[in-house]
C-alpha cells in the first residue's frame, strides 16, 4: 500500500487553513509548549526533595536536585524485578505478533485455496469484535488450565495472529507483484521458502510497524496483567506503577513516583526516537487500511 | 470447523468432470489447500479461542448464577431483570459511559483532524512539531494517568497552578463530580497525536490533481475542503470513528487509575463496573454470571453502533478502488 510511505508534500494549497507563516509558527509553538509542559513538570517533580514538594505555593522548578529519588523510588516497587517481567512478556508478545500475523497474512494473500475468502472475511470481521467479550471466559479458562499467575495468558494471544495486524500485513503483501513468487514457484520453491527467503525481506516496513505496535500494546497493557497476575513478584510495571500511590499513600511519595514513572517511560521513548519513522508512518498506514 | 467444509466439497465436485490427467493435479491442489490452511492456522485458532469460544460460553453464562467456583446454575433472565430494574449502579453507569463516549470521541476526532490539517504543511520545522504532538502517544497509559492524577491534585498540582497564574478560578478536578469526566477526557486529548497521524496519512493520500483542478475552476479553500478533502477522507474518518467508539465504550484504565469510578458514580464507566462485579469483589461476592450479562449488554451496544455506522457510511462516502 502506497500510503505506508507518507511523503511530505511541498508547501501547497491543499490545506484550507488560511494561516500566514507567522501565525502558523506561533500556533504550533504554543501547542507544543502546552503538550510538553506536563512532561517538563514531571521531570521537575522527580528531582524535588521531600520538603520541596510540600512547599506552598509550589515552585515550578526544584530548589536543589535530589537525584536520590531515582534510587529510592524504584526500590519501593521492586522496579527491576518488574522491569524484567515486563521485558519478558513484551519481547515474547512482540515476536509472537510479528511471526503469527505475517504467516497468516501470507496465507491469505499469496496462496489460493478454497475457503480463503471466507477466513479472510472472518478475520476482518474480528477486528470489530470488542475484546471485552473474552474477559471472563478466558480468565476462567486460564484458571482451569492452571495458567493463572503465569505469563502464558499475556503471551499466548500474541501468537494467534491479531486480526488488525493480519489486515495490515495482508495489505502490504498484496502490493508485491505476483510474478515474484510465480517465478520462484517455477524454480520449485515451496511456499515456506518463498515466505522466509523472499517475502520477509521485502515486507520489512510492515513487520517493523507490527513489532512496534505490538511492543507498545504489551508494554502499556494494564487490564490483562491486572486480571491474570496475582503475586507481586510476577507483576508487570503497569501494575506496579498503578499500585504505587495506593500502597505508599500521602503526597510525599510523588517525587519518588515521578522519578520511577520516568524510568518506566524510558524504553518506549528510546524506541520511539530510534524508529520514529516507523512509529508514525506505521500508525498512518494502519489508519488508512480501511480505504 | 463445519464452516470450512462446504467450499472444499463444492470445489472437488467442480473438478470432477474436467478432462485430463486426474490424479496429479488434484493431489497438488490438496497439497496447496493443506499448505494454505497450515499458514492461516494461527488465525483460525485465534478466532476459535479468542472470539467464538468466549462469545458462546459467555452468552450461556449470562443466563446463570455463577461464581466461578461451583457450577453455574441456570436462572433465565434474572441477571438482566436485576440489571435493568434493581441494580442501583447500572443506569448511572450506563449514563456515565454514554456521556464519556459522546464527549471523548467527537473531541478527539475534531482535535485530531484540526491538528492534522495544521501539520500538513511543508514549512521548515513541521517534522519537529509532528514529533512533539505525537510524543504523548508513545508513553505508557498508566504512566500518563498517574502523572495527570498529580497534575489534577488541587493543592500541589500543575493544573491549578496554571489556572492561578492566569487569574482563573481553580477547581477540585477529579474530586468534583461535574469536572471529573471532562478532566478524564482532557487526558485523552493530550494523546490525540495518534489520531492526528492517521488523519495526516489520509490527507496526504488525496490525489493532488483534484485540488489543482478545483483551483482552476476557482474553488476556494473551504469549498475544496468540503468538496474534496472530506469525501476523499470519508472511509478513513468512518473507520477511525468506529474504532474510537469501540475503544471508548471499553475504556477501563483511565478511570481505574484516575478516579476509581468516583466521585460517587460520576465516572463509573460500564467497563469499570464489569471489572468490579466480576473480579474485584471476587473473594467476597463473586458474581461472574451477572458480570457476564453486563458484558453482553455492552457487547450488543458496541456491535449495534458499529453496524449502524458502517451501514450508513457505505451509503454516503466515496468508495475508492476497493482493496
Amino acid at each position: 500500500m502506497s500510503a505506508i510511505v507518507a511523503r511530505p508534500r511541498p508547501l501547497s494549497s491543499q490545506v484550507p487553513l488560511a494561516l500566514s507563516r507567522v501565525a502558523w509558527y506561533a500556533l504550533c509553538v504554543l501547542l507544543a509548549i502546552s503538550m510538553l509542559l506536563p512532561l517538563v513538570w514531571m521531570v521537575s517533580i522527580s528531582l524535588k526533595s521531600n520538603g520541596d514538594i510540600q512547599q506552598l505555593p509550589p515552585s515550578f522548578f526544584p530548589k536543589e536536585f535530589d537525584w536520590q529519588n531515582y534510587v529510592i523510588g524504584p526500590a519501593k516497587i521492586n522496579f527491576f524485578r518488574l522491569l524484567l517481567n515486563t521485558a519478558i512478556v513484551t519481547l515474547l508478545s512482540t515476536i509472537g505478533s510479528v511471526v503469527s500475523s505475517m504467516i497468516v497474512a501470507y496465507g491469505l494473500s499469496r496462496i489460493s485455496f478454497p475457503g480463503r475468502k471466507l477466513w479472510f472475511g472472518i478475520i476482518a470481521f474480528s477486528i470489530f469484535v470488542p475484546p471485552v467479550i473474552g474477559l471472563i471466559p478466558l480468565q476462567q479458562l486460564y484458571i482451569n488450565l492452571g495458567l493463572i499467575d503465569t505469563f502464558v495468558p499475556l503471551i499466548l494471544p500474541a501468537f494467534l495472529a491479531s486480526p488488525i495486524f493480519v489486515y495490515l500485513a495482508r495489505q502490504y503483501f498484496l502490493s508485491i507483484p505476483r510474478y515474484i513468487d510465480e517465478s520462484a514457484m517455477l524454480d520449485g520453491a515451496s511456499h515456506w521458502r518463498i515466505f522466509t527467503r523472499i517475502m520477509v525481506p521485502l515486507t520489512r516496513p510492515a513487520w517493523i510497524t507490527i513489532a512496534i505496535l505490538a511492543f507498545q500494546f504489551s508494554w502499556n497493557d494494564y487490564l490483562n496483567p491486572l486480571i491474570y497476575l496475582q503475586s507481586s513478584d510476577n507483576f508487570t510495571l503497569a501494575i506496579g506503577m498503578a499500585s504505587f500511590i495506593g500502597d505508599h499513600a500521602g503526597d510525599s511519595a510523588y517525587n519518588y513516583y515521578m522519578a520511577t514513572n520516568l524510568l518506566y517511560m524510558l524504553p518506549p521513548l528510546a524506541l520511539f526516537f530510534l524508529a520514529q519513522r516507523y512509529f508514525m508512518e506505521g500508525l498512518g498506514a494502519l489508519g488508512t487500511t480501511g480505504k | 470447523m463445519s464452516t470450512l467444509n462446504p467450499p472444499l466439497v463444492a470445489d472437488a465436485r467442480q473438478a470432477e468432470p474436467r478432462p485430463g490427467p486426474g490424479a496429479r493435479p488434484r493431489r497438488r491442489r490438496w497439497r496447496t489447500t493443506l499448505t494454505g490452511y497450515l499458514f492461516i492456522a494461527p488465525g483460525i485458532a485465534g478466532f476459535l479461542l479468542l472470539v467464538l469460544y468466549p462469545a458462546i460460553t459467555s452468552l450461556y453464562h449470562s443466563f446463570t448464577k455463577w461464581n466461578g467456583l461451583t457450577p453455574a446454575i441456570w436462572n433465565g433472565l434474572d441477571n438482566y431483570v436485576y440489571m435493568f430494574t434493581k441494580d442501583p449502579v447500572f443506569w448511572p453507569s450506563l449514563g456515565a459511559t454514554a456521556y464519556y463516549v459522546l464527549l471523548t470521541v467527537p473531541a478527539s476526532m475534531v482535535a485530531g483532524l484540526l491538528l492534522a490539517l495544521l501539520v500538513n504543511r511543508g514549512l521548515r520545522g513541521v517534522r519537529v512539531f509532528r514529533t512533539i504532538f505525537y510524543l504523548p502517544v508513545v508513553l505508557p497509559a498508566v504512566a500518563v494517568l498517574t502523572l495527570w492524577k498529580y497534575i489534577y491534585e488541587p493543592t500541589y498540582g500543575l493544573a491549578n497552578e496554571v489556572l492561578h497564574l492566569l487569574h482563573l478560578p481553580t477547581s477540585m478536578w477529579l474530586g468534583d463530580a461535574h469536572v471529573a469526566m471532562p478532566a478524564v477526557v482532557i487526558v485523552n486529548i493530550w494523546g490525540v497525536g495518534g489520531t492526528m497521524i492517521i488523519f495526516l496519512a489520509g490527507l496526504q493520500s488525496v490525489p493532488q490533481e483534484l485540488y489543482e483542478a478545483a483551483m482552476l475552476d476557482g474553488a476556494g479553500a473551504v469549498r475544496r475542503f468540503i468538496r474534496i478533502t472530506l469525501p476523499m477522507m470519508g472511509p478513513i474518518l468512518v473507520l477511525q470513528l468506529v474504532l474510537q467508539l469501540n475503544g471508548a465504550f471499553q475504556t477501563f484504565t483511565q478511570v481505574a487509575v484516575l478516579t476509581k469510578g468516583g466521585p460517587g458514580t460520576a465516572t463509573n464507566l460500564l467497563m469499570y463496573k464489569i471489572y468490579n462485579d466480576g473480579f474485584a469483589d471476587f473473594i467476597s461476592a463473586p458474581q461472574l454470571g451477572y458480570a457476564t450479562a453486563e458484558v453482553w449488554v455492552l457487547f450488543v451496544i458496541i456491535m449495534v453502533v458499529t453496524a449502524v455506522l458502517l451501514r450508513v457510511s457505505t451509503r454516503y462516502t466515496y468508495e475508492g478502488d476497493a482493496a
